[in-house]
């Protein structure tokens, strides 16, 4: 159990929407579903309709990708507002984001991108994320990213970085194993040497999803299926945390059985039937 | 005279549905090239970035804006097992508008249809560059495309613009703007019912706000329908007038089009004019004696249309 007692949800699904139709007519055992939550912000309308129905039957957690966390640019808290209100529509289990920034002066690139490893960048987003924790007055789980580029003024290694962020904000951590795979093979470091050093009690959900193997490097596509190295990567970072599990798939999606299928694989690597 | 074509959410057809995914990972379909060797003489910007806000300046435009040089990028960034720093930068470049491509391609399917892909791309770069994300959400991203297309009659990279793209990107943004819109009350027919026959004139009726009317300079709705059919015609049509109202009925999104005679007394009736006012505009703008003679005879055929549509969500009377 995670020091912040947030529960293991079990083996979940990111919502997708090609997907509504079948779980709304067929209600299928799912543990859970991570909600995309900008899709489901700046919208009064179709989403929302589908968004409340699912989070009326199933345990849902939000996961963003415009926190922008580690920008230079203040925090939005217009966005933040927003983020809250939804949090609070679909009583989500958690609200997670990634350690990066998405844009600086007012332009927005939609990207994840990676932020330096240094003691500046560390304050930084340590005050940050203790902003809006204390906004959204709940621990926010920051997932670590996959990254295709590194920065000459880093000091520190992203697990350093990101277990000093999670002591100094006393925030959450959402540990996407795939992320260290592709990471590991862009930047050339260890994926176990990673996986040994994260802050295991702060980590409430993991993420396992596909990729997308250029030779000279690997794209988080989240093209599935989840291949055998990433499972054990989860297979060893769930022994050390317990935390819910979910697979992303973001595009060539297929049918909701097809997709499940995979997500349910993680019980083979975790040895578990669900959540506790 | 009315066209009311639902737009499936499912199926084969989901691809033209203005609804995509704006997920945390990187597009399939981003061109990754292998940056060219020379850019050393290109002009270097600045120093070093010396802080995190200037290190994310310089990222942020080397993204968005001018190409970096080698030199610049190998001060900043540090090469990979298998790639030199500006190869990895390149992911991030490509990425960019890669993603906004995406999201665009999403909300105007039937302008990326008949554009084509090389067409669109450019089209959709050029308006990025116009028209950078300023907000964290990519829902409202692209509702500047026909403001950019007004603004001008060339597009770099892509030369002259034929007018009537105006139109359909028009048409296909009010298709996401009654998306996204409140989902439209029921309409309390018995409050309907019991509106005394003298206060018909005094009443207002509260649109709803899934329901948008547009003018425009091409029968852009008949070409979007064949389009959506998968019958797009060769070439594009010739101007000519129209008017359409875009709303959702449900979850269900719909086109109607309407006469000159319709579009006016709509139009008023979603201004909160009364009914009285609306019907006045009939008789003050049609100049046609049978036109106006077949608008009276039409007008409560319409109204009802309209409230079964949804148009609506309740009277008020004064």
């Amino acid at each position: 159990m995670n020091r912040f007692a947030l529960p293991n949800l079990g083996v979940g699904l990111g919502l997708r929407t090609v997907h509504y139709s079948h779980i709304l007519e067929h209600a299928p055992k799912v543990d859970w579903f991570e909600i995309l939550s900008e899709n489901y912000m700046q919208t009064r309308g179709r989403p929302l309709y589908f968004l409340d129905q699912i989070a009326e039957r199933y345990p849902v957690a939000l996961h963003g990708v415009s926190m922008s966390i580690g920008s230079t640019d203040p925090l939005d808290f217009a966005y933040l507002s927003e983020l809250k209100a939804l949090r609070d529509r679909t009583r989500a289990h958690w609200v997670s984001d990634h350690l990066c920034w998405t844009g600086a002066a007012g332009k927005n690139t939609h990207d994840l991108l990676p932020l330096p490893y240094t003691e500046e960048a560390l304050r930084h987003c340590i005050a940050r994320v203790r902003q809006v924790q204390d906004f959204l007055g709940a621990p926010l789980a920051l997932e670590n990213p996959s990254t295709y580029a590194g920065f000459v003024a880093s000091t520190m290694t992203e697990w350093e970085f990101l277990s000093a962020l999670a002591e100094g904000a006393d925030c959450a951590l959402l540990l996407d194993v795939n992320n260290v795979y592709v990471s590991a093979y862009n930047h050339g470091f260890d994926a176990q040497q990673y996986l040994a050093n994260v802050p295991y009690d702060r980590v409430v959900q993991l993420h396992v999803s596909g990729h997308t193997n250029h030779g000279t490097h690997i794209v988080d596509t989240h093209i599935g299926p989840v291949i055998d190295p990433v499972w054990e990567l989860l297979g060893e970072a769930y022994r050390r945390s317990a935390a819910s599990v979910l697979l992303e798939w973001d595009a060539e999606i297929p049918s909701f059985e097809e997709t499940h299928g995979d997500a349910l694989r993680a019980r083979d690597f975790i040895g578990a039937e669900g959540p506790e | 005279m009315t066209d009311r074509l639902p737009l499936p959410m499912d199926g084969a057809a989901s691809r033209i549905t203005p609804f995509g995914e704006r997920a945390s990972a990187t597009p399939s379909h981003v061109r990754h090239r292998v940056a060219e060797p020379a850019a050393e003489s290109a002009p270097s910007r600045a120093r070093t970035p010396a802080s995190l806000s200037e290190l994310q300046l310089w990222v942020l435009s080397s993204i968005t804006e001018g190409e970096p040089s080698s030199t610049e990028v190998d001060r900043v960034l540090t090469p990979g097992p298998r790639l030199s720093a500006r190869d990895r930068f390149e992911v991030y470049r490509a990425g960019y508008d890669a993603r906004l491509l995406e999201c665009l391609r999403d909300d105007y399917p039937v302008t990326a249809e008949t554009l084509g892909e090389e067409d669109f791309a450019a089209l959709c770069h050029a308006y990025v560059r116009a028209y950078p994300s300023r907000s964290p959400n990519l829902n409202l991203f692209g509702g500047h495309l026909t403001k950019f297309l007004l603004e001008r009659s060339e597009i770099p990279g892509l030369g002259p613009i034929s007018p009537f793209f105006r139109d359909l990107t028009a048409l296909e943004w009010a298709l996401v703007e009654v998306l996204h819109a409140e989902t439209p009350a029921p309409f309390d027919l018995a409050t309907l019912q019991a509106v005394p026959i003298d206060a018909w004139a005094c009443a207002r009726f509260l649109p709803s706000e899934a329901v948008r009317v547009r003018a425009f300079e091409y029968p852009v709705n008949a070409y979007y329908q064949a389009c959506r059919t998968g019958d797009r015609p060769a070439s594009l049509p010739s101007p000519g007038t129209s008017k359409t109202a875009v709303y959702r009925r449900g979850l269900k999104l719909w086109r109607m089009d309407l006469t000159p005679a319709m579009a006016r007394v709509l139009e008023a009736l979603l201004s909160r004019e009364t009914l009285g006012e609306a019907l006045g505009r009939i008789e003050t703008d049609a100049s046609d004696p049978e036109a106006l003679a077949e608008a009276e005879r039409s007008v409560m055929v319409w109204f009802r249309e309209w409230v079964n549509a949804g148009f609506f969500g309740g009277v008020v009377l004064e």
